[in-house]
């Protein structure tokens, strides 16, 4: 997911929200389901936002990716489930996750039978191949790095536009795909999920007509599209329903409405009203998690995490930082529980200790640095800086992160640590502290994997090779030797569930550093209309309401 | 009049240069890099250098800017071989964030502004002027201080507060009018009217209240002219002096602050388009704002001043017709 996609999510909640009052309890229905949802009617979808590009290899965030299966099948994909089915990686057109050879270098998939794009041409190998190869267009392959970053290629190919077939990807027979790997990768399928490993008629899609006019291989089809307005889908009449064991596709049509504003959609959604019956929406404000907790609202609700960590970095080649004992003592000083108050309540987060959140199979809930202040003042002194110091934060002037910035504050008061509050405009924070030159002490920030494993998690933050000029993602800058090797050696590990086991160690070893204070795991709340059935939020993409399973209780209502 | 026409034509196109120079030079010299927020999550400095690239903005800034301009009248192509895109004159580039061409973008975007403008005009206009007349022929009586009394109230609320409100009130408490959205006049004329409804009105009463103060010191000044008391001298009707001899004067001003106001709100309602999710210019401006979109940004910013400048000559030429005394020969 890209980083643009941590924003958005964060946005989602944080950017016009007022900071909600009191300490609202949480939703009681987890992620649980409404019922199921009987065919037919029509799922209206209210979002404040258009999705970024209807073209797979362009788009790439929770939104979006969730949006794209309904449209596209790709080789796998996430399970159909709240909880823990939802980051299960299954079979979607290919008749398994994958045959590994050549030590997890090679893999070789089979195509279903009876699958079939919206004009009626037969899904082959040769289109999985065309649609795999877009992701090296120098103007088009802006989403998902993943297919470039794992499949080996030409280092001069430039996607099937310019540069031609992409020899690299076997098709001996319309069936068979192979492809060899650059390294051995034992998780490819999981990679494969993204959204950019999506079959397309060969030759199609230049020049960006995708994000116009996509050519559907899912359960649905594009009607019609209204930049910025409105887009409406109607079914794949050559979508069969035998060959897709994940998408239940009920309603007959969905017809999404964009660039609502966020406090309007919550109203239509409380006050359901006519069709918004048979709406569903993104997060609500903070503003309205007090309304909800109103009795009539409770079985509307859902909530889930969004599978995300929100942490204060620290930038460790500013003076004071690169003391370690220094971080851990900040660490030790900020008390959550009162981040999690200024985020907006309990209702929205929960606190952080890990760095990678509950969502991350393998991943073990520890706490390396317990609120102790005296604790946190002893280290300090062991670094010489018992009478404290001033550190610039970054943040985003929106109230939530206003609110968490301000908790951080008190929180280092008593350490005499004088925390400086810098507001970078949310339009350029991310370019802005991804810049080392740029950065001050610390920022406000959090990342979501791209999919449930570690693996997409820790490398990305804290491999000391990639220490960029601009776009660097290690905030921390942490170069560190031992981190570098673990990374290194669980990459290669060809048992997927020892590797996800090993990233949990790799977690407590990196927070020995403590590079990061983690602060809070975000929640994703909705509330549906009172006619949507087989409703739940999906782990897979940011905590959204699953678009596959959800339909209408009554489609005739 | 042809020489006047004339030189205010090139008067129009040096200020829009400057406007483009600027706006040009404000996004693309002093924001940073766009290419890191495209780039993304995971993102390496080749695949940085190669968006600029893309993007063009690894070239100096002077012949970005050329580019930019031989773009806007002559049209230019962007990529190569089969991704070769040609993006005919007025070309404005295309969006950082959607890769849409900004051209069409606004003109999609267009007729939901237009919508917005002319129906707030036409209310601010007859709910201003009204106020305003009935003001002044009513000097000091409570119709008076009634009128401005609510000019005032009405001035000082807030866009976004009166809109909200009037959502609250209208539609989710007594149902009476649809969540306002931007639908289409042939989805049904009664839809469309109820739609746009509270934009008009939530846009319209700012104006309304500007006007109907102003409408009413105009036209007091005017009634205490001499020729006002000669009209009434000669025995000519109140109604016809006041028709004939005192609107005319006293709306002139208006023409003048009208045909600005309005010019504006072609480029945009931006609080009230956001508020209500009408999907305008004004909506596409503050996306833009928002998400760093600079060839968006820039489109706007131009938009919005070629309304204002053209307004402004255009406002000139109806003066002269209605006032003999700057009537060009």
């Amino acid at each position: 997911m890209r980083r643009s996609a941590v924003i958005a999510a964060g946005a989602a909640l944080s950017a016009l929200a007022l900071t909600a009052c009191g300490g609202a309890s949480t939703p009681a229905s987890g992620t649980g389901a409404t019922g199921p949802a009987t065919t037919g009617g029509t799922v209206h979808y209210l979002l404040s936002s258009d999705y970024s590009h209807l073209d797979p290899v362009r788009g790439w965030d929770g939104g979006v990716n969730n949006f794209y299966r309904l449209i596209y099948r790709g080789l796998t994909t996430f399970g159909a489930g709240p909880g823990k089915e939802g980051t299960k990686i299954v079979p979607d057109l290919a008749t398994t996750t994958g045959t590994a050879t050549d030590d997890n270098k090679t893999w070789t998939f089979t195509l279903k039978d009876d699958i079939f794009f919206e004009d009626g041409t037969p899904i082959t190998s040769e289109a999985m191949k065309f649609g795999v190869a877009r992701a090296w267009d120098p103007e088009a392959g802006i989403g998902s790095p993943y297919a470039r970053l794992l499949i080996d290629a030409p280092k001069s190919y430039k996607g099937p536009y310019v540069s031609g077939d992409l020899d690299t990807i076997e098709t001996p027979d319309p069936k068979t795909i192979v492809f060899h790997l650059k390294k051995p990768f034992a998780d490819f399928a999981s990679a494969l999920a993204q959204p950019n490993f999506v079959p397309f008629p060969k030759g199609t899609g230049a020049a960006n007509a995708f994000d116009a006019k996509p050519i559907a291989s899912g359960p649905y089809k594009v009607e019609s599209y209204q930049r910025g307005a409105s887009l409406k889908l109607v079914r794949n009449p050559h979508w069969k329903a035998a060959t897709d064991t994940v998408r239940a596709a009920k309603p007959d049509r969905f017809q999404i409405t964009f660039g609502l504003d966020g406090a309007t959609i919550d109203e239509r959604m409380l006050a359901g009203q006519g069709a918004d019956a048979n709406a569903i929406a993104g997060a609500i404000q903070a503003a309205t998690v007090a309304r909800i907790q109103a009795p009539q609202f409770k079985a509307r609700t859902l909530s889930t995490y969004m599978g995300c960590t929100t942490y204060m970095s620290f930038n460790t080649t500013k003076k004071p930082l690169g003391d370690v004992r220094v971080r851990q003592a900040i660490n030790h000083a900020i008390n959550k529980d009162t981040v999690v108050a200024g985020d907006g309540g309990t209702a929205l987060a929960t606190r952080a200790t890990s760095i990678q959140p509950p969502t991350i199979v393998g991943r073990v809930d520890y706490d390396p640095y317990p609120t102790d202040l005296a604790k946190a003042r002893q280290l300090l002194e062991e670094a010489g800086l018992a009478d404290g110091f001033d550190l610039t934060l970054d943040v985003r002037p929106v109230p939530r992160q206003q609110g968490m910035a301000v908790a951080i504050q008190e929180a280092l008061k008593p350490l005499k640590v004088n925390v400086k509050i810098n507001n970078i405009d949310t339009s350029t924070f991310y370019e802005v502290i991804a810049t080392p030159a740029q950065q001050h002490d610390a920022a406000l920030t959090g990342w979501c994997p791209d999919w449930s494993s570690g693996a997409t998690f820790l490398p990305p933050l804290f491999d000391g090779r990639n220490i960029y000029d601009k776009g660097n993602q290690n905030l921390a800058q942490i170069n560190d030797k031992a981190v570098n090797e673990r990374i290194d050696e669980i990459a290669e590990m060809t048992d997927v569930d020892a590797a996800n086991a090993a990233y949990a160690e790799l977690d407590k070893q990196i927070m020995e550093l403590a590079p990061i204070v983690p602060l809070l795991y975000e929640k994703n709340v909705t509330v549906i209309g009172d006619n949507i059935a087989g409703a739940y939020l999906s782990d897979a993409y940011s905590g959204g309401i699953d678009l596959v399973s959800v339909g209408l209780k009554t489609p005739g209502k | 009049m042809a020489r006047y026409l004339a030189g205010r034509i090139a008067g129009l196109a040096l200020i829009l240069f400057m406007v483009c120079l600027f706006t040009y030079l404000i996004f693309f010299q002093l924001s940073p890099d766009p290419a890191v927020m495209i780039c993304g999550k995971t993102c390496t400095p080749e695949r940085i250098v190669q968006i600029r690239t893309i993007l063009g903005l690894d070239e100096p800034f002077l012949s970005q800017f050329r580019d930019f301009l031989v773009g806007l009248f002559a049209g230019r192509d962007y990529g190569s071989g089969a991704n070769l895109i040609h993006c005919p004159a007025p070309c404005l580039g295309y969006s950082f964030q959607t890769s849409q061409s900004v051209w069409e973008m606004i003109v999609d975007r267009l007729p939901v502004s237009a919508t917005v403008a002319v129906g707030a005009a036409v209310l601010w206009l007859l709910a201003g002027i009204g106020a305003g007349l009935l003001s002044a022929v009513k000097e000091g009586t409570w119709w008076d201080r009634t009128l401005m009394g609510l000019a005032l109230g009405g001035a000082s609320i807030p866009n976004y507060v009166l809109a909200l409100s009037l959502q609250y009130v209208l539609v989710v408490h007594l149902q009476i009018l649809p969540f306002p959205s931007a639908v289409a006049f042939s989805d049904g004329p009664v839809l469309w009217f109820q739609s746009y409804l509270m934009p008009w009105v939530v846009l319209a009463t700012g104006y309304a209240c500007l006007y109907a103060r102003l409408t009413r010191a105009n036209v007091i000044d005017t009634l205490a002219e001499n020729f006002m008391r000669t009209a009434r001298a000669k025995g000519l009707s109140p109604v016809l002096t006041m028709r004939r001899h005192a609107l005319r004067p006293a709306l002139t001003p208006i023409t003048t602050i009208f045909g600005m106001d309005f010019a504006a709100l072609l480029g945009g309602a931006l609080i009230t388009e956001t508020v209500f999710g009408l999907n305008g210019v004004g909506k596409m401006a503050a996306d833009s704002i928002a998400k760093n979109d600079q060839p968006v940004i820039m489109a706007v910013t131009l938009l919005a001043a070629t309304f204002v400048v053209v307004g402004n000559v255009v406002v000139d030429l109806v003066y002269t017709g209605l006032d003999p005394r700057v009537r060009i020969r």
